[in-house]
């Protein structure tokens, strides 16, 4: 091949690449997108060099905490006057819920959600759910015996092994707290036993630290976070406990008071777009559209074990059940 | 004529650094203050009452006050055997000594708790790899007070030490030789002469650590706060980071009880030492070595085994755990990866953009404090102004005060936005600015002003008489003779600033973000091995810094700088 002929195939197939993403980067956005997030460290960052991949004229500024801790600055921003965010991926429904009800949030009428699990997303479509992240129970590998269900966890035998999220600071461990304390086979008496062996911490990254350090035998972890870990070498396992998992839908939302809706649109586009599905399941996800594959560790064949949450309820309970876990964990 | 000129110069010079001092030194403690007595803006007790019946401030406060006190008590034990031994024996090697036991002083508290947190554990890197870590589900013993006090006696300990060798510097040789030759032992010279006079720098090193430790946020953060042992400033921090600026009232009546606690350690070593009589005899040459002999081997051992154990071990455990590629591995030749530094070099842009921020803010802060201290200190010192030793004294108040007062102040003075101009500066990075200027000042005027006391007056006084007005007279003259020092107060500020988390954990928003920030997150996050890797970072840029500053250390006035004997 000479020089010519080699530049013009490498023009054609850069042509070729940009108009097989152009559905994604039809939106011409450009400018500063300021993104609140829960996910941890690595994958927002993550996250955000794909979507520049697609929308490399968008400057994206994150701040990253524990979805309750998000919420509350975002609290204190709308109470300041100047909400910073354009948009929010963030870990629960209900949190998005309570941000609708206030009207903080913006609808966004084209997203493209064919595909997407029914009940994904908003019906008024102002958030969306992006993947579907599980709560299961994890367990450093030098454990002398394993917990197969949540009531195990409880048991005085594991008295001071066992860490968990606290929901004063997750969002997936608010969502947790708000679907068990309401059914019957656990319900508030659980959390009364949990509250004797367990003692709660910052979040999920922070369980996951205790465990995988040895620190604690037992967590109540995230599904990726646990899989993510033990792929990279750490020594834990994660457990699908008998009851059921309580899961959580990381949507992505776009604030009313958004300074760059162009940009705030293309991210809603760019996490449901396939390419940005697929990159969730590349992080170990369980991506908001099946079509494009399950992460590697998900059980070929199998059906996870999902809580049914009633996430009306959950708002309306969410403070109250902050208070009354806070006082029993004394945090 | 000439003299017209002089006064009008002298006037307008001196009126803007009043100006300065006031803005940067009095009016933040002061909007504090009045916060306290009218929370909101109406004379009211509800938040002091509201704050000081909760049980969560006394419960902080005891806290507070038992991991101040014991770590200066650590502090005082190491630093004053440390520096008793370093000045008055043969040791060898002194300098070199010198600049390691410095060193964790100039490194960020949070950094020095995550290297000590990974010395322990079941998941210490150090120890699987020795085969010796604690079962699994056995508790980081660190994660207690007494975790925090061993850390901070740490941190703390060359404080004293470095007021105390100060001191033992200008010890009178007379009374020693006295003693000496009237028959007494060593230890009896040390235990009747040397420790008597040495009261008073003692004292002020046990006020200096008690301050220190009390207003200290990055280990009883890292140490305290997963252990649910709360002092006042993590207190302050949990409040408003997790419940925004509506708590502002309540976060000022505890950053006002911080300030008190602060100021009264200083007001009872002042106490103590007023009773007493510390004088001694006028022109004493420095002190002459006690000989070790046959001892100097076990001695200098005993001084390179503690260098070991509280900086070698815990820097070695911090290097390890950047190196793991995933919590609860065990390191080793193929497990071992660079991965944690790729993330926080290429792949964070926070922490890139923190380390924009943190060089920007430290530089800026450095250069300009330089500006200023230069015109402060030449009144302070050549023209001996009562006015101006006044001022000189009220830059002090914002370093002694903790972070977290300072960082509350501001807030409250910058919440809303800037009269005339009617711009917001809450949210920036020019906030954490005004506190950098405010709190590091005293920094640069320290070393410019004793830059000052060493130098004649005579040139400057010449080029007066030639004609040269004040500020070419400054520029020309006055700058070139204090550079030196000003350039070592500058390092000592950018050092300083480059480390800071106290002040920027409260004031940081998105984009704003300091290395001390993105450290606390990486680390609240569970992500302790990104942690470790940027606290790495941080520790090789600090040291660099203080290596490169012994090429120009001949020319900065004794005592500058820290690291340097």
């Amino acid at each position: 091949m000479k020089w010519e002929s080699r530049r013009s195939f490498v023009i054609a197939t850069a042509a070729l690449a940009l108009a097989m993403t152009a559905p994604a980067g039809a939106q011409e956005a450009k400018g500063k997108l300021v993104l609140y997030t829960s996910q941890p460290e690595r994958d927002a960052a993550q996250t955000v060099a794909a979507f520049r991949r697609v929308q490399p004229n968008v400057d994206v500024e994150v701040f990253r905490s524990g979805t309750t801790e998000v919420m509350a600055k975002l609290a204190a921003e709308f109470a300041g006057g100047q909400p910073k965010p354009d948009v929010l991926l963030i870990a629960d429904a209900a949190s998005m819920e309570a941000l609708k009800a206030d009207g903080r949030l913006q609808p966004y009428k084209e997203a493209k959600v064919d595909g997407l699990a029914a009940g994904s997303f908003d019906s008024d479509r102002t958030y969306f759910g992006s993947k579907l992240i599980t709560t299961g129970i994890v367990v450093n590998t030098a454990a002398k015996s394993r917990p197969t269900s949540w009531a195990d966890l409880a048991k005085p035998e594991y008295k001071g092994q066992v860490a968990m999220p606290s929901p004063l600071y997750s969002g997936a461990a608010a969502i947790m707290l708000g679907t068990m304390t309401t059914r019957s086979d656990l319900g508030w008496k659980y959390f009364e036993q949990l509250a004797g062996s367990a003692i709660a911490v910052r979040g999920n990254g922070a369980v996951l630290n205790a465990v995988a350090s040895g620190e604690k035998t037992y967590g109540v972890l995230v599904d990726f976070m646990a899989f993510n870990a033990k792929a990279k070498g750490s020594p834990i396992d994660f457990v699908f406990p008998a009851e059921g998992l309580p899961a959580v839908t990381e949507p992505v939302a776009i604030l009313k008071t958004a300074t760059n809706p162009a940009a705030a649109r293309a991210f809603v586009d760019f996490i449901l777009s396939d390419e940005g599905q697929k990159l969730a399941a590349t992080m170990g996800y369980i991506p908001a559209r099946a079509s494009v594959g399950m992460p590697s560790w998900y059980p070929p064949g199998a059906k996870i074990n999902l809580m049914p949450t009633d996430i009306a309820k959950v708002v309306h309970a969410n403070s109250a059940n902050l208070q009354r876990f806070a006082e029993m964990f004394g945090k | 004529m000439r003299d017209a000129h002089e006064r009008l110069d002298h006037a307008a010079l001196r009126g803007s650094l009043f100006v300065v001092v006031a803005v940067l030194s009095l009016l933040p403690l002061t909007r504090l203050i009045w916060e306290g007595l009218a929370p909101g803006g109406t004379a009211s007790t509800s938040a002091l009452v509201r704050v000081l019946t909760d049980a969560s401030t006394w419960t902080a406060t005891a806290h507070s006050l038992v991991t101040a006190f014991g770590g200066t008590l650590v502090a005082v034990v190491i630093g004053a055997i440390v520096a008793l031994v370093v000045t008055l024996t043969d040791m060898r090697a002194r300098s070199a000594f010198v600049f390691f036991f410095v060193m964790p002083l100039l490194i960020a508290p949070q950094v020095v708790a995550l290297a000590w947190l990974q010395s322990f554990g079941p998941a210490s890197p150090l120890l699987r790899m020795l085969g010796a870590a604690p079962l699994v589900g056995s508790r980081n013993p660190l994660y207690s007070p007494a975790g925090i006090i061993v850390v901070l006696g740490v941190q703390y300990a060359p404080l004293v030490f470095l007021t105390l060798r100060a001191a033992l510097r200008s010890l009178p040789q007379e009374l020693m030789d006295a003693a000496l030759a009237g028959g007494a032992r060593p230890f009896r010279v040390v235990r009747t002469i040397v420790v008597p006079l040495m009261t008073p720098p003692l004292l002020a090193g046990v006020a200096l650590s008690f301050v220190s430790c009390l207003g200290n946020f990055g280990i009883p953060a890292l140490l305290g706060i997963p252990a649910n042992y709360v002092v006042l400033p993590t207190l302050v921090y949990q409040r408003l980071a997790g419940l925004g600026p509506g708590v502002l009232s309540d976060v000022a009546v505890l950053s006002i009880l911080i300030g008190a606690m602060a100021v009264a350690g200083i007001l009872i070593q002042d106490a103590l030492l007023r009773r007493r009589d510390f004088r001694i005899p006028a022109a004493a040459a420095s002190a002459r070595a006690f000989e070790l002999r046959r001892w100097r081997p076990f001695v200098e051992t005993a001084l390179w085994l503690l260098l070991v154990v509280v900086l070698v071990l815990p820097l070695c455990a911090l290097v390890l755990t950047s190196l793991v590629p995933a919590v609860g591995v065990t390191l080793g030749i193929k497990t071992a990866t660079l991965e944690n530094f790729q993330f926080v070099m290429f792949e964070h842009a926070a922490a890139r953009r923190a380390f924009v921020n943190s060089v920007a803010l430290s530089a800026t802060a450095s250069i300009v404090i330089a500006l200023i201290a230069i015109p402060l200190a030449y009144f302070v010192v050549w023209h001996k102004s009562p006015l101006f030793a006044a001022a000189n004294i009220v830059t002090e108040i914002p370093y002694a005060v903790p972070g977290v007062v300072l960082a509350i102040a501001a807030i409250l003075l910058f919440l809303r936005p800037l009269p005339i101009v009617g711009i917001s500066i809450y949210n920036t990075v020019w906030i954490i600015l005004f506190c950098y200027l405010a709190r590091f000042l005293v920094l640069g005027l320290r070393p410019v002003a004793s830059g000052y006391r060493q130098l004649d007056r005579t040139l400057e006084e010449a080029s007066q008489i030639a004609g040269a007005r004040l500020m070419r007279r400054l520029r020309t003259i006055v700058v070139p003779l204090v550079a030196p020092a000003a350039a070592a107060g500058a390092l000592l500020i950018f050092l300083t600033a480059f480390n800071e988390l106290t002040v920027s954990a409260l004031l940081w928003s998105s984009g704003s973000e300091t290395l001390g920030v993105v450290f606390f997150s990486f680390q609240q996050g569970g992500d302790s091995t990104y942690a470790a890797a940027l606290g790495v970072l941080t520790v090789i840029v600090s040291v660099a810094l203080m290596l490169s500053t012994l090429l120009f250390a001949r020319r900065v006035p004794q005592g500058v700088l820290p690291w340097r004997d």
